[in-house]
């Protein structure tokens, strides 16, 4: 019992839900706010992701004659509710194991596309046009992108493995271990094999955002926002919750697997240490990327992913494969 | 009682713009968009944003006569839009038809079918003006909002 009640805890309150949420909102507006310097703009206070959650809170929500109302409304629900459990999943170095050092990373790839299906459903339920095409985009972009991570989750795991059998084929998917494994060896950020496989990641971010050149199924200025076209108000706002704790949870991720170290035994320090490193990988795959490009089509982010990110996480995986 | 005064307070740091075009030669539209864009008059800096969809919407901006054709449209996407809203009309079109006006094609002024809150005359009107109709829409908002500005 006591089990369960530790494991809302940590979904709710540290390191997923109220933590995840303060962190990826604190994210969010550092992302508009540099992207607004880095275009020579002021830019918006730091708290407006709050803002607007705050003012959804007040608008009313309209709900279309023709949607499925059901799916509409749990829409939003389903995407936050498999992203609180996914954040208490992601270790904190030096601070948190992840929930029942079970941050599998199976788990974590089962529990990632969770948002991204929560606007697809949404988009079809509205039973707008716009959704129905923000939902064959997303889709289709989601095939891509996916297909990188996988791979890239393979060879760090492989790697790891083969570490830990003493060369022999073997394969280690607990990020627990994984992140042990690197405190005592040295970060797989900083080995020749894995650099193909950090930089796949580093093109993956963007597309599994929605952030440009990748915000395809969300672009609002060809098909009006696409899946959220019809979300206004309080649902609207949880949808921007979502995305907040996506953002904790994808930048987490990316630290415990290629740069877990802690830099002293004290866990505050390690905290801001981690949110530190979430912060430059955020600034260096999404904030600059999107402040410098415009959007493709999907069939060219499709080809993108395909090539690119899959070629050069093929990359590591033979590279772990032969040495 | 008392959070939800706070969250209308918080509220009005978060207009988010958004644009009906109703049969504009689209002067007012380019100056709408370098607005936004440019360094000199960033609205984002008053928590501003153009958002895509009419139910994301809280100031409304038009542009244009209010041609025959695009009418019936106007006020069908004019509808969608969720209480709270505040509209302001941009340019001189919306105002008065301004050049247009009594052309066999033109049912402006827009306020005919919409009650419009801030009318900023201009063709087009300078970015400046138009932040000051944001600025005024969004005491305008406080009002409808029932807060103390």
């Amino acid at each position: 019992m006591s089990d369960t009640l530790l494991a809302i805890l940590h979904m709710c309150i540290f390191p997923g839900g109220a933590f995840a949420l303060i962190v990826g909102f604190l994210f969010k507006g550092l992302d508009r706010r540099v992207e607004a310097r880095l275009q020579r703009r002021v830019g918006p206070p730091l708290i407006q992701p709050w803002l607007d959650a705050a003012k959804l809170l007040t608008k009313e929500t309209l709900i279309p004659k023709t949607a499925v109302r059901s799916a509409f409304l749990l829409a939003p629900v389903f995407g936050f509710t498999g992203m609180a459990v996914c954040a208490a999943f992601i270790p904190i170095p030096g601070v948190f194991d992840g929930l029942f050092n079970m941050g599998d990373l199976l788990v974590i790839f089962y529990l990632l596309p969770i948002p991204a299906m929560a606007l697809m459903l949404g988009g079809s339920a509205s039973s707008s046009p716009f959704g129905a095409m923000g939902f064959s985009r997303e889709m289709l972009l989601m095939l891509a992108y996916e297909t990188p991570l996988l791979m890239i989750l393979l060879a760090v795991a492989m790697l790891v493995g083969k570490a830990m059998n003493g060369g022999a084929w073997g394969a280690e998917f607990s990020l627990l271990h994984i992140v042990a494994w690197q405190q005592e060896y040295g970060s797989l950020g900083l080995n020749p094999a894995m650099i193909p496989a950090l930089i796949a990641y580093l093109i993956f971010l963007p597309g599994t955002m929605g952030a440009a050149p990748f915000d395809i199924a969300e672009a609002e200025t060809e098909i009006l926002e696409g899946p959220l076209l019809e979300y206004g108000g309080p649902l609207l706002a949880l949808f921007q919750v979502t995305s907040a704790l996506k953002t904790f949870v994808v930048l987490g991720l990316g630290v415990a697997l290629f740069f877990p170290g802690t830099i002293c035994d004290l866990w505050p320090v390690n905290l801001v240490w981690f949110v530190f490193k979430c912060l430059v990988l955020m600034l260096i795959s999404l904030t600059i990327v999107k402040s410098a490009t415009g959007r493709y089509r999907i069939e060219q982010a499709f080809r993108f992913y395909v090539t690119v990110p899959t070629g050069l996480a093929l990359c590591s995986l033979i590279l772990v494969w032969v040495m | 009682m008392a959070l939800d005064t706070t969250l209308k307070k918080l509220s009005v740091r978060s207009p988010w713009l958004f644009r009906i075009n109703a049969g504009s030669c689209n002067g007012c539209d380019v100056e709408l968009a370098t607005t936004a864009c440019i360094p000199r008059y960033d609205v984002e800096r008053l928590g501003c944003r153009y958002c895509g969809s009419p139910r994301h919407a809280d100031v409304v901006l038009i542009t244009g006569p209010l041609t025959t054709r695009v009418k019936d449209r106007v006020l069908k996407v004019w509808d969608e839009i969720p209480e709270p809203k505040v509209t302001v009309a941009v340019g001189i079109c919306p105002i008065s038809c301004g050049v247009f006006r009594g052309g066999y094609s033109i049912e402006g002024p827009i306020d005919r079918y919409i009650p419009v809150d801030v009318n900023v005359p201009g063709c087009p009107p300078r970015p400046q003006a138009i932040l000051e109709g944001v600025a005024k829409a969004l005491e305008i908002w406080k009002k409808k909002l029932g807060i103390e500005g």
